[in-house]
């Protein structure tokens, strides 16, 4: 880190390595489009390696990458929906993600469609399922990527596996 | 060993799921689900996501790592570094910019459509556009986007 403050490339692709995928799949969670959440994959690394004079060190670097990543992925989506009302352009809604036959027929049906429903659920629950199991964060960790304490991730995520549970039946 | 209940082991089943949990504790979640039905639907609805987890589309590192590289530094370019990268890149011709490119080749166009909202205008800070030694090592890519970049702040 200390490496990557003082302009080290060799640091910050070590650090990109690590994390572009979390990054990426977080951005794919609030965005529901694989190319719109590379951009702000992107996007967040720049963000992030400008402003490493700010990173106090007291959360680990994938937590406050994290939400950066979220951040900017809200931010996107707030101008996407806005170039929609305003007639902008013709960017598809955001839906819940569907997989591809491909993708589908490598993970299964049911897996697929597991992904899907994760979609429909409300932003925070489906941020903290997702980073509790694709990323394997704790809850302090996610209630400060979604900006809220630790106790209202665990609910968060508790409710959104009662209604992911629901959804499937 | 005691039961662990289902409190800890609904906690537990992700990390049991994915197999990020050391044997002592994944031998007691998986005693407990061995008794429990509604942690076991649970644990399989995990296994589905697990399973579906998104695929990270191949070279996405290599793509921000190029950007870090072109526009990541924290030094800021001087004025006449600015000139001096418009003469070198419009020196390398009409041919590259004119280039169908990737996705690094442009500003997406959420962040086009920044508006007043400049925090995600990327030109303010980036050392290696100082001069044409630097150009040299740039890609075609790299280089059709620091063109757009530079018509973008010209524009503004």
């Amino acid at each position: 880190m200390r490496r990557a403050r003082s302009g080290d490339q060799g640091a910050m692709s070590q650090l990109v390595e690590r994390h572009h995928a979390s990054v990426f799949r977080v951005a794919l969670s609030l965005v529901s489009d694989p190319d719109l959440a590379q951009d702000i994959a992107q996007d967040a690394f720049l963000k992030a390696f400008r402003g490493l004079d700010g990173f106090r060190g007291d959360a680990a670097f994938r937590t406050w990458m994290l939400t950066i990543a979220a951040n900017t992925a809200r931010g996107a989506l707030r101008r996407v929906v806005r170039r929609r009302e305003t007639g902008l352009d013709g960017v598809a809604p955001v839906e819940s993600p569907e997989a591809s036959p491909e993708e589908q027929a490598a993970t299964g049906e049911e897996a697929a469609r597991a992904r899907a429903m994760l979609g429909r659920l409300p932003d925070k629950q489906r941020m903290a399922v997702q980073l509790r199991i694709d990323e394997g964060l704790s809850f302090r960790e996610i209630g400060e990527i979604i900006g809220s304490s630790e106790g209202a991730a665990r609910v968060n995520y508790f409710h959104g596996i009662r209604r992911l549970r629901e959804l499937m039946e | 060993m005691s039961d662990m209940g289902c409190e800890r082991a609904r906690v537990a089943i992700p990390d049991l799921v994915a197999k990020r949990l050391e044997a002592e504790a994944r031998i007691e979640a998986e005693a407990h689900l061995g008794t429990c039905a509604d942690c076991r639907e649970e644990a399989e609805l995990v296994a589905l996501l697990v399973a579906s987890r998104p695929e990270v589309p191949a070279g996405l590192s290599r793509r921000i790592d190029a950007a870090v590289r072109v526009r990541g530094g924290a030094v800021r370019r001087p004025w006449w570094g600015l000139a001096a990268a418009a003469v070198a890149v419009l020196a390398l011709g009409i041919g590259v910019a004119s280039r169908q490119g990737g996705p690094t080749s442009e500003l997406p166009a959420y962040v086009a459509d920044t508006g007043s909202e400049s925090e995600n205008l990327w030109l303010s800070d980036d050392g290696l556009i100082a001069g044409a030694p630097a150009l040299d090592a740039l890609s075609d890519d790299a280089l059709v986007q620091l063109l757009d970049e530079m018509s973008s702040e010209g524009q503004a």
